[in-house]
This record gives C-alpha cells, sequence and structure tokens, in this order.
C-alpha cells in the first residue's frame, strides 16, 4: 500500500511538472511581410519576417489571391528566395494586377496570421546592377586623352523589347579621395569622363533604374590607372617659368625696398608743413645759404667785395649811461631799416624791429652800453677791449644767436643766455638779422646791465662787456657742416677795466666769408672802412678759444700777443663759481679736440658745434 | 498641340525629297502601305512625341496618387476596397510581358486607343470635382488639369499614328464608360474620399498601361525590337 501511494505522489509530481512545461509553449507569433520586390517586372519576391516562435517548430505557409480572382493561392517557391521568402515566377506574376498575401505562422499550439499585404508588381520593380563594368583610357590624336566607361544592363533586365526602359548612372573617384563624382548617364550604356588627373587609379561604380521603379544597388567597384600624362618636356617648361618668375618677384620686391621711399613719396607726396613765407628750413639744414637767402629776394651772401662798403659797420659801446649808440649805417645798405623808420613794411616777416613800441623805449632810450642795439644788421659787434681786437670770421652757416654776458658770472648772478633763436627763427633777409631779438637780447642785456652796475658801480663794465652776437647767415652754398661761428664777446669780468672802448671795426669781409676786423685806430672810426692797409690792421682770424659758453676767443693770426693778454685777463679775473666754471670750460677748450679745427684758406677755426657738443 | 501634330503632317512634304536621300538602313516596316520613305520617319517622330506625353501622364498620376494618398486617406486601408473597381478592367489588356508580346501590334494600338478614350471623361470631371472640394490642393489640382491636356494630346497623335500604322480601317470607338461621376459628388466624406481614392488609383495604373504600351510599340515598330 505504502509503495502504491509513493508511486502515486511521484507520477503525480511528475505529471504535474510536465503540466508546466507544456504551459511554456505558446503559438507563434504573428509574421510581417516586409519587403516584395520585382527585379525585371516579370516575377517578384515577398519577405517576411516571422514573429516569435512560442518555443515550437513553426510552419509557415504563404497564401495568396489576385484581384479579380477568388481563387487562393500558396507560394509557389519558398526556397530560391531564400529563408522566410516567396518567389513568384513568371508563370504566376501578374503585371497590373493587386495581389493579396497573407503569412501563417503554426505550430502545435497554434497559429497566427500576418497583415495582409496589398502587392501591384508595377510599383515594387528594382533591378539588380548593370554588369560588365569596363573602362578604358582612350588617346584620341589632337585631343586630349579620357575615361571610356562601358557596361551593359542587367541580365534579367528585357531592354530591348521595351518592356523596361533603363536609366544610368556611374560615379567614380581617385582612389583616395572622399567624394564620389557622380554623373547621370541616361538610357545609353556608355560614358566618356574628360577631367580627369593623371597619374591616379579611379575607382567607378554605376547603378541603374527603371522608368518607373527603384534605383538599384551600385554595381561592384572597377578600377584602372589613368597614365602619366606629362612629358619630361612640359616639365621642363614649368620648372623653367616658375625660375623665371621667382627671379622677377624677387627682382621687384628689390627694387620696391631700395625705391620704396622715393615712390611712396612720388605716390603719396609728403603734406607740407607750415612754412614761413619765403623761408624753407630744409634749405637751412643743408646749408644753403644762398638758396635760402634769394627765397627772400635777399642778395648774394657772403657779401662780396663790392659789399664792403655795406659792412662798415660799428657800434660805439661806451660805459656811460649817457652815451648813445651810434649805429653807423652803412651806405649801400640796402634793405630794410637801418632806422627804425626804414623797415620795410612789406619785408618785415618774422623781423621785429625797433619799431615796435615796447622794444623801442626799452632799447633806444637806454643809453648803456647796448651791445645789442643794433641797427645794422649785418654783424653785431661788441666792442672789446683795448685788446679786444677781435676779428671773427663769418662762418656762413646756420645762423644762431648766442650771446653771453661774461660780467654777469663775476657779479655770481646768473649768466643769462642770449636766446638762442632757432635757424627757423630768422626769417629775415640776408644780411639783416631778426631786429627783435636783438631787441629783446639788448633789454635783457640791459637789466643785466643796470645790475651789474648796481652790483658793482665800481666798475665800468657795464658797458663793456657786451655779448656779440653773431648772426651767422647762410651764405654759401656750401653744404655740410651747420657749424656756426662766434663772434666773440667773451670778455669777462676781468677786462672790465677803465680804459676807454675800444672799437673793432670790421674791415672787410673776405671772399670765403671771413670777416676781417680792424682795431679801430681813432675815435670816430673809420667809417668807410673801405680796404684799409691789411698791414695796419690786424687779422683776427683765429680761435684761441671758447670760453663759458658760446663765447669764442679770436685771436690775431700772426701773434700770439693778445692772447697772452687774454689769458693774463683770465687770470686776473676774480674768483667765482662761475669763472672757475669758466676757467674749467677754457682748460677742457684749450685741449680743444683738435677735429674741431677747421682749415680754411689758411686761417684755422674752431667748430663751435664741436664745443657745443662737448659743452653740453 | 493641335497645331503642331498639324505641322507635323504638313512637314511630310518637306521631308519627302530630303528622305529619299537619307534614309538607308532603318527597320524594314511593312506598315507604311503606301511605301512612302517619310513614313518612317515621321512614324518615329509621333512614336517619340507619344512615348513622352505617356510617360509624363503617367509621373504626373503616380505624384498625384501618392499626394492625395498621403493628405486625405493615409492608413485608413481604402486600398482594401479599390480591389477590382477600374471601369477600364472590362477592356481585355495584356496583363503581362509576354500576353503583350504576342498580341499584334495593331490590336494593341487599338487597346492603347480604347484606354485612352475611355479616360477623357473622367479626367474632365475630376478636374471640376478637385475644383469644387473644401481647401481646394492646388497640386492635385494643378496635376489633375494637366494630365487632362495631355491626355487629349496623346490621343490626337495615337491617332494619327494608327492612321499611318493602320490608314483606311476606322474600327469602331470602343471605350469603357465611367459612371463614377455620382459617387464624386456625394456628401458622405468618407464616401466621396474613396471614390477620388479610387479614381486616382485607377488613372495610376491606367497610365502605366498606356505607356507601357507604347514603349514595347515603339521599340517593336520603330527598332524591330532592338531598343
Amino acid at each position: 500500500m505504502k509503495e502504491n501511494v509513493a508511486s502515486m505522489i511521484v507520477f503525480l509530481l511528475l505529471l504535474f511538472l510536465n503540466i508546466r512545461l507544456l504551459k511554456g509553449q505558446s503559438p507563434p507569433g504573428k509574421p510581417f511581410i516586409f519587403k516584395c520586390r520585382s527585379p525585371e517586372k516579370e516575377t517578384f519576391t515577398c519577405w517576411w519576417r516571422p514573429g516569435a516562435d512560442g518555443g515550437l517548430p513553426t510552419n509557415y505557409t504563404l497564401t495568396y489571391h489576385k484581384e479579380g480572382e477568388t481563387i487562393t493561392h500558396e507560394c509557389p517557391d519558398y526556397k530560391t528566395g531564400g529563408p522566410n521568402s516567396c518567389y513568384f515566377s513568371k508563370k504566376h506574376t501578374s503585371i497590373w494586377t493587386i495581389y493579396i498575401i497573407t503569412v501563417n505562422a503554426t505550430n502545435q499550439m497554434g497559429s497566427s496570421v500576418s497583415d495582409p499585404r496589398y502587392v501591384d508588381v508595377t510599383y515594387i520593380v528594382e533591378p539588380d546592377p548593370p554588369v560588365n563594368l569596363t573602362l578604358e583610357v582612350k588617346h584620341p590624336e589632337d585631343r586630349k586623352p579620357y575615361l571610356w566607361v562601358k557596361w551593359l544592363p542587367p541580365t534579367l533586365v528585357d531592354v530591348r523589347s521595351g518592356w523596361l526602359t533603363l536609366q544610368y548612372e556611374i560615379r567614380l573617384k581617385p582612389e583616395k579621395a572622399a567624394e564620389w563624382e557622380t554623373h547621370f548617364a541616361g538610357q545609353q550604356t556608355q560614358f566618356k569622363i574628360l577631367s580627369l588627373y593623371p597619374g591616379q587609379k579611379y575607382l567607378v561604380q554605376v547603378r541603374c533604374k527603371p522608368d518607373h521603379g527603384f534605383w538599384s544597388v551600385w554595381s561592384p567597384e572597377s578600377s584602372i590607372q589613368i597614365p602619366n600624362d606629362f612629358t619630361m618636356k612640359d616639365i621642363t617648361v614649368w620648372i623653367f617659368v616658375a625660375v623665371l618668375s621667382t627671379i622677377i618677384c624677387l627682382i621687384m620686391v628689390w627694387a620696391v625696398a631700395l625705391k620704396g621711399y622715393s615712390m611712396v613719396t612720388c605716390i603719396f607726396p609728403p603734406v607740407p608743413g607750415p612754412k614761413i613765407k619765403g623761408f624753407d628750413t630744409h634749405l637751412l639744414e643743408k646749408g644753403k645759404s644762398e638758396e635760402l637767402l634769394s627765397a627772400f629776394g635777399c642778395q648774394d651772401f657772403p657779401p662780396t667785395a663790392d659789399c664792403e662798403d655795406l659792412l662798415v659797420e660799428f657800434l660805439e659801446v661806451d660805459d656811460s649811461e649817457d652815451q648813445q649808440l651810434m649805429p653807423a649805417h652803412s651806405k649801400e645798405h640796402s634793405g630794410p631799416g637801418m632806422k627804425p623808420t626804414d623797415l620795410d613794411p612789406d619785408n618785415d616777416s618774422g623781423r621785429g624791429s625797433c619799431d615796435s613800441p615796447s622794444l623801442l623805449s626799452e632799447k633806444c632810450e637806454e643809453p648803456q652800453a647796448n651791445p645789442s642795439t643794433f641797427h645794422t644788421p649785418e654783424v653785431i659787434e661788441q666792442p672789446e677791449k683795448p685788446k679786444a681786437n677781435v676779428t671773427h670770421t663769418w662762418d656762413p652757416q646756420t645762423i644762431s644767436l648766442v650771446g653771453k654776458m661774461p660780467y654777469l658770472s663775476v657779479n655770481g648772478s646768473k649768466s643769462s643766455t642770449w636766446p638762442l633763436l632757432q635757424p627757423g627763427q630768422h626769417n629775415t633777409n640776408s644780411p639783416y638779422h631778426n631786429i627783435a631779438d636783438m631787441c629783446k637780447l639788448a633789454t635783457s642785456l640791459d637789466k643785466i646791465d643796470k645790475d651789474a652796475l648796481q652790483s658793482s658801480k665800481t666798475t665800468e663794465a657795464a658797458g663793456e662787456e657786451k655779448a656779440t652776437k653773431q648772426r651767422e647767415v647762410e651764405s654759401s652754398h656750401s653744404k655740410a657742416e651747420q657749424d656756426t661761428g662766434w663772434l666773440l664777446p667773451k670778455e669777462k669780468p676781468p677786462f672790465i677795466s677803465p680804459k676807454p672802448l675800444d672799437y673793432v671795426e670790421i674791415h672787410k669781409v673776405n671772399k670765403d666769408g671771413a670777416l676781417s676786423l680792424l682795431l679801430k685806430q681813432k675815435e670816430n672810426g673809420d667809417q668807410t672802412g673801405k680796404a684799409g692797409t691789411p698791414e695796419t690792421s690786424k687779422e683776427y682770424a683765429k680761435v684761441s678759444r671758447v670760453m663759458d659758453n658760446n663765447i669764442l676767443v679770436l685771436v690775431q693770426d700772426p701773434g700770439a700777443q693778445n692772447v697772452a693778454l687774454f689769458e693774463e685777463s683770465t687770470k686776473e679775473a676774480p674768483p667765482s663759481p662761475s669763472q672757475n666754471q669758466a676757467e674749467k670750460d677754457l682748460s677742457s677748450f684749450s685741449t680743444a679736440p683738435s677735429d674741431c679745427r677747421l682749415q680754411q684758406g689758411g686761417l684755422d677755426y674752431l667748430d663751435p658745434a664741436c664745443f657745443m657738443h662737448s659743452l653740453h | 498641340p493641335l497645331k503642331t501634330w498639324s505641322h507635323q503632317a504638313g512637314s511630310l512634304l518637306l521631308l519627302l525629297v530630303s528622305n529619299l536621300l537619307l534614309c538607308k538602313s532603318t527597320a524594314s516596316l511593312p506598315i507604311c502601305p503606301s511605301g512612302a520613305v517619310n513614313c518612317q520617319v515621321s512614324l518615329r517622330d509621333l512614336f517619340d512625341r507619344a512615348v513622352i506625353l505617356s510617360h509624363h501622364i503617367h509621373k504626373l498620376s503616380s505624384e498625384m496618387f501618392n499626394e492625395f494618398d498621403k493628405r486625405y486617406t493615409q492608413g485608413r486601408g481604402f486600398i482594401t476596397k479599390a480591389i477590382n473597381s477600374c471601369h477600364t478592367s472590362s477592356l481585355s489588356t495584356p496583363e503581362d510581358k509576354e500576353q503583350a508580346q504576342q498580341i499584334h501590334h495593331e490590336d494593341l494600338l487599338n487597346m492603347v486607343l480604347r484606354v485612352l478614350r475611355s479616360w477623357n471623361d473622367p479626367l474632365y470631371h475630376l478636374v471640376t470635382e478637385v475644383r469644387g472640394m473644401q481647401e481646394a490642393p492646388d497640386a492635385i489640382l494643378s496635376k489633375a488639369i494637366e494630365i487632362e491636356e495631355q491626355n487629349r494630346r496623346l490621343l490626337e497623335g495615337m491617332e494619327k499614328i494608327v492612321g499611318q500604322v493602320h490608314p483606311g480601317i476606322k474600327e469602331n470607338e470602343i471605350y469603357s464608360v465611367w459612371s463614377g461621376l455620382p459617387s464624386l459628388q456625394m456628401a458622405d466624406e468618407d464616401a466621396r474620399l474613396f471614390a477620388f481614392y479610387n479614381l486616382l488609383h485607377c488613372l495610376r495604373r491606367d497610365s502605366h498601361k498606356i505607356d507601357n504600351y507604347l514603349k514595347l510599340l515603339k521599340c517593336r515598330i520603330i527598332y524591330d525590337s532592338n531598343c
């Protein structure tokens, strides 16, 4: 009994297990017909996708019926199209007819039917790709070579009878290129490609499309190597052309670099800056004094021998306050203003005159030995000490006006520096000087003079020392140096003496522009100053040294007599800081750089510009 | 269209002399009874033009159907009802290539004529009815208008071809009568839409048929089945 119960229980258990296993199976899922295609509009194939098979082997059947018929057919061929397919042969294919196709999936548990698919073969035509793709490079005479592409329609398609009309498309690319180049070929089965890169390997593909259907897939690639077209001769020609053009480019660049500035100025002329009428700074800088002055309508400068009479000018400077300056007139002085009133009203550019009321009052009223009371524009010369026969040489270079009052240094007061007139400020005609500047200087000088007088009444130096300003006008055609010659006033306080003042007379101006100064023998001075006997006059042509700033010590050429005098005077000077300074300067100047010496016509000139540079 | 065809006929005399010299090897055509050489040339032109027209008509019809379906009847399964509902199905036209190749070219030409004639009336009404639709779709309407015009032209050309290929014999003008007009004018929107759908579906099919037949005929007649 118990054994039976046990076996019963086992049996039941096994039964339960079997039942459970059986419950895991299910009828198949619904299949789905996903594609039907006809390659030539004479046959077609449908493919389906099976649903879940439910764990059991499933049988699929395809059934269909046609439009206008009631008979249901089954798929004639399950094999040709592959798994899960149905192939309809010619016999079973009708065009312009709707097929209603369904697929049955059956398994042990059950079956399921797919949704019917309505298929009209007319609209599902998709041919195979074309076949026999051949490539050939043709080299016709007198023409560029081209690629000739040929192919044949797919084998199944009947084009001859006109049942299907195909249109073709080819594409090609160089092997390494990324993009295809597509060409529509129409209904022809050949194509010529003209634009090719020589030496490249090309890949070509072709596909086709029926008149009312789908494009086929691309055919397999065909490749061809394009022969290199360029002959050695062509390459040589191109290399030659490249080299030639490179050379031309380099030449052009070089020419532009050299002449670039002039070309640029030719195209874009520089905008002229404001100019004083008739005055050209560039000429001034270049030392073309003649041209510069000619712009003003000046006479030649330096004055020739004819102008000697012009230069007989001198100033009498007296330490007495009462004494007036008596400007000497040159006879043939042409040009503006010997006197303030004679100023040429038209030629007033930049040139002040003592006519100006303010200046006039200041200068003309002060009878002090104001060396700056200049009426004669030619040369302002300071009467020197008895020994101060100074000849200065015109250094016909740039105009500059610098002067200094040596005795100021004695007083400890600051030596005033004559305002440095820039070349640009000299808009006067040669040989006229800038009266206004002169007057200003005169006024400043006056003040200084007054101070000096006040401080040291004992000294009569007030009138003695004058800063001589020398203006030098550009006269010569010589270019180059912008030397400034200085007329010396250098005298220092040591030179102050109670002696009566001496006058230095401008004797003449040499042709080479050297001023010859004469020590005035008489009180009245030699007015005309015609070429006096040179023997009696001492020519001061040598610059011994430069004192302070901008003061040249001119020395009589033949002898060192005056030099000695000067030097003594220097030593006598009461020491003062500035004096020491001046000594230092002198000492430094005495060893003036030899290169500052200029040789010109037997006369030694020191280029003050050198000193200037060393000073400043 | 009428002018074009008459111009063609008028040029026959002009071409006569030149064609005598130029025409050499062409497909020997038994279809020009008078034996005039110019017959072939003009026939070729006629066929070329006919094929161009038929191809164009089918292309337009296909586009029109697709647009209509997409816009109005997509997913509504109208196709299931449009089975065997074309009025021209009574015309026994060949259903595959073998049948078409077996039929004689004259009969095939006649079939083309019959189908073309059968569509005169429906196309005319299609235009008027599409115009009357609310929100008349411009694309569909313009295509309908053009199809109607081209169809008329094609019909004329085909009659000329038949006159050349088969002169003298004038067959009865057989065609299928279309009676779908009331359906197009139905009040029921769904029924009306289906009527349109059906009409366009049939138009697409028949235009394809005509195109296919004419291409077959052209290759057979002009190129001796060697297209």
